[in-house]
């Protein structure tokens, strides 16, 4: 008895991780694609996962709370996010990519800080959550553990967006050239491509992807200020531990991050947090270049 | 220099002729100057993407704090303690981040940094949590306000002389070329890795001297001492003051404690503030006002005459 | 003094040098010669340690030192400048030079002697001899092209070294400025006895200034003699002198 009921929780605790890994992914994918090719840790990416969330839960609302409204704010949210980092990357970022690497790095910190500030104005400090269509509410029962859907939805999700990035970076025009700038940039700008745009389009695209993962993310937990703080230097965990700029890496680092967290609740649930960090000081003690190759 | 100097001995006067809120605000000044300049050390001088520099401060507040309220020994001891303390974690996680290039170790700081955060914010028996810990009971002779302030005073000239002494020592040079060049370093038979790892030891161990100055003002403690928007604010104070300098750090820490102290009364929005602070810097003051100020003054030397000292060493 | 054996470095795919050989005596002035991608950065940047072999062997002074890395070679006596300047922009050109000298002092980590204080002659001895003493208090940043690929050089000889690697010393340099390294060059090779290995495009200069000449094709040595012996022999004709 004791022992059927332990390896149950076992089970939905690592199924549990399992999803909170594909949100992780999603995040830190985009973080890890913008480093790839312009090699800048995008320290802003935490902000706008929140306000991906934010604004998810805005839609959501406005359109009453209707299933249609839910699908509306995973499409929406991604977008108004897109649209945000297109704007300071436009108007501010792109005058750097001359400038030493430093000034590239602090420009995203003080976007983060700018953001995280803007998100309180617009939304205050309330605590929301968003209500996911029927379908997706209530549980499965798998191996006699109650599932929850929407954990099994995320499931899907995180995949598919690994094989559509993949696709993208892999298939696409707009792809290859990325990953020729992430390798050499002086030659992609020799063969008569506008680099600043494709550095526009990737940055763009990755922070998407954090809007993406935020409004994902936003019917399992209560969207609140502040979360923009863990999810960051979580992702920076995962793609250290993946290896800089290589997206296998990123879901490699999600799922092992995930994963220890989510059955260290078991064993010490006060802590349980700290368990992906020990797991990650050991890789980098005896890999330190991180599980995957880096890009570059 | 001398100014400085002056400066500084002025300000042993600061509790006879200034209010008690006067006298705080330099203490917190010269506490978090302290720990800009020990983190410019590493950033301005050494090249290194120290981007959790807090998390020192905190461990060194932090120690001293807890073997003051949980241990028998003399409060002396765990003022002593906190420095030593954050040097070995300097010493610990700047081991694991320095093996890999710049934007590595930039990005593990951060993620290692945080974990003594969420150390210090989850283990609730040990630390408060949240809430921090009060009323740290000091040594008689720094009980009183003023005697707080001279001796905060004190340790933190010190501290500066050391640094200053340390910059311009062949360790310091070397440091600096190797912020320059680490790859030519290596070239001319320098250990690039072992001298980067001896500066996070030293930067570290004066940010734990900062930490317990912190403890001497305030009487107290707090996780958000570990937090890395803390780091980022230190970081931009040495943006803000100069980076390529020596004091240019406390410049920066004296401006953005002002301007908190100010702009707190009417906003909530501080960090607001704070972000558009740093990109106005990023855009037209890269190397911070001491940094333009000599540059001003490179040029009006070129202009006015023959270039005989023209250009002499950036750091002032 | 140096023996390299059968050295060979992949890139991917690529084979940049393959079994290169090489042989340098005490008081040489060696030449590597060779076209545009033959493999002579790859080679130089094997014997210094920036790179690590895959397979062969470097031997100093009959010592291996194919496995050490960068900064204990340097300490055995190498020294190197490299195809790109590099120094220390943000440091007076007379710190640039000091650096080098500090370290081969073994007073690099010294904490709390002042610098300005210390090894002052060495210094100023070296900027004299490649003629920079009147810029020593610039930035090294604001240095001309030409003056920065000389310090280059200056702090190379900081180091003390036995066996001087210059890779592509007058790349990038006017008539002028070529003519007064390669001076340079054949002076420091004969006043201090310094044993030198460069590689270098411009034919007229190698086969002046060198007492040897390597010549690399495809990352493998294609021969080494002196000068007159490698212009007369038919491969090297074939493959490189022929075209001219």
């Amino acid at each position: 008895m004791e022992s059927s009921f332990s390896l149950a929780a076992f089970l939905g605790q690592f199924l549990v991780g399992l999803s909170r890994a594909m949100i992780l992914f999603i995040v830190a994918s985009g973080l890890s694609f913008i480093l790839g090719v312009l090699r800048v840790p995008n320290v802003a990416h935490g902000s706008l996962y929140m306000i991906g969330a934010f604004a998810a839960h805005a839609i959501a609302t406005a359109l009453g709370n209707h299933p249609a409204g839910f699908w509306a704010a995973m499409v929406g949210a991604p977008l108004i996010v897109g649209g945000i980092s297109l704007a300071a990357e436009r108007l501010l970022f792109r005058h750097l990519y001359e400038r030493e690497h430093l000034m590239l790095l602090l420009f995203t910190f003080g976007l983060a800080l700018i953001l995280g500030d803007l998100t309180k104005m617009t939304w205050g400090a309330d605590y929301r959550s968003i209500v996911p269509p029927p379908f997706l509410q209530g549980s499965l029962d798998v191996l006699g553990t109650a599932l929850p859907r929407y954990n099994l939805f995320l499931l899907l999700v995180g995949p598919a967006v690994a094989v559509a990035l993949w696709l993208v970076s892999a298939k696409t025009r707009f792809g290859k050239i990325a990953r020729a700038a992430a390798v050499d940039r002086e030659m992609v700008g020799a063969i008569g491509i506008h680099v600043s745009w494709v550095f526009a389009w990737a940055f763009v695209l990755g922070c998407m992807l954090a809007g993406l993962g935020g409004a994902l993310v936003s019917p399992t937990i209560s969207v609140t200020l502040g979360m923009d703080h863990t999810i960051i230097i979580e992702a920076f965990l995962i793609v250290t531990i993946g290896g800089l700029g290589n997206i296998w890496g990123a879901l490699v680092g999600s799922l092992l991050f995930g994963v220890t967290q989510s059955l260290g609740v078991l064993v010490l649930p006060q802590f349980a947090i700290v368990f992906p960090y020990l797991a990650v000081v050991l890789i980098l003690t005896f890999k330190p270049t991180g599980l995957l190759r880096s890009v570059w | 220099m001398l100014w400085a100097l002056g400066l500084w001995l002025a300000l042993f006067f600061a509790p006879l002729a200034a209010g008690r809120f006067t006298v705080y605000l330099l203490g917190v000044i010269l506490v978090t100057g302290l720990l800009a300049m020990s983190l410019n050390l590493l950033v301005g001088h050494g090249g290194a993407y120290q981007f959790h520099h807090g998390a020192f401060y905190g461990v060194g507040a932090y120690t001293a704090a807890l073997l003051i309220t949980k241990t028998s020994l003399p409060a002396w001891v765990g003022l002593a303690a906190g420095p030593l303390a954050a040097a070995f974690a300097g010493l610990m996680i700047g081991s694991l981040c320095i093996r890999l290039n710049k934007l590595y170790f930039g990005m593990i700081q951060i993620s290692l940094g945080s974990l003594l955060w969420i150390l210090a914010l989850r283990w609730y028996d040990l630390t408060n949590g949240d809430d921090g810990i009060h009323g740290i009971p000091l040594p008689e002779a720094l009980s009183g306000s003023g005697s707080a302030f001279t001796f905060l005073l004190a340790v933190v000239g010190v501290c500066l002389l050391a640094m200053h002494r340390i910059l311009e020592s062949p360790f310091g040079t070397t440091l600096r070329a190797i912020r320059d060049n680490p790859q030519r370093c290596a070239a001319v038979g320098i250990h690039v890795r072992r001298h980067q790892l001896t500066a996070i030891v030293i930067a570290t161990f004066f940010a734990g001297v900062a930490g317990v100055l912190f403890v001497v003002l305030e009487g107290s403690v707090f996780p958000d001492m570990l937090f890395w928007v803390l780091s980022l604010e230190i970081f931009i104070m040495c943006l803000l003051g100069g980076w390529f300098t020596f004091l240019g750090p406390m410049l920066g820490a004296a401006i953005i404690v002002l301007l908190r102290t100010v702009v707190g009364g009417f906003t909530e929005y501080w960090t607001l503030i704070l972000g558009v602070v740093l990109i106005l810097l990023i855009f037209f003051l890269p190397e911070g006002i001491m940094g333009a100020g000599h540059r001003l003054r490179l040029y009006r030397r070129r202009a006015a005459g023959p270039p005989s000292r023209g250009g002499d060493r950036a750091a002032g | 003094m140096l023996q390299v054996d059968g050295l060979c470095k992949a890139f991917g795919d690529f084979q940049a040098v393959n079994g290169a050989w090489l042989t340098v005596r005490q008081g040489d002035l060696v030449a590597v010669i060779g076209p545009n991608g033959a493999g002579k950065t790859t080679l130089f940047n094997l014997i210094t340690g920036h790179l690590q072999a895959d397979r062969g062997s470097i031997r100093f002074r009959e010592q291996e030192i194919s496995r050490l890395p960068a900064h204990e070679i340097c300490r055995r006596g190498i020294a190197r400048s490299f195809q790109i300047a590099n120094i220390f922009p943000r440091l007076s050109v007379f710190e640039n030079v000091q650096v080098a000298v500090l370290s081969a002092k073994g007073l690099s980590r010294h904490l709390l002697h002042p610098t300005r204080r210390l090894v002052r002659e060495e210094t100023e001895g070296i900027l004299e001899r490649v003629g920079l003493q009147d810029r020593r208090l610039d930035l090294a940043g604001s240095l001309s092209h030409g003056d920065k690929r000389i310090l280059e050089i200056a702090i190379a000889l900081g180091n003390e070294p036995e066996l001087l690697i210059l890779d592509e010393p007058t790349a990038g340099m006017s008539p002028e400025e070529t003519a007064a390294t390669l001076a340079l060059i054949r002076r420091l090779a004969r006043e201090q006895g310094l044993t030198i290995l460069f590689c270098e495009h411009d034919m007229e200069v190698v086969f002046n200034v060198a007492t040897s000449i390597m010549v690399m094709q495809h990352g493998s040595t294609l021969v080494q003699g002196p000068p007159l012996q490698v212009r007369a022999d038919p491969a090297v004709q074939e493959a490189y002198l022929g075209r001219d």
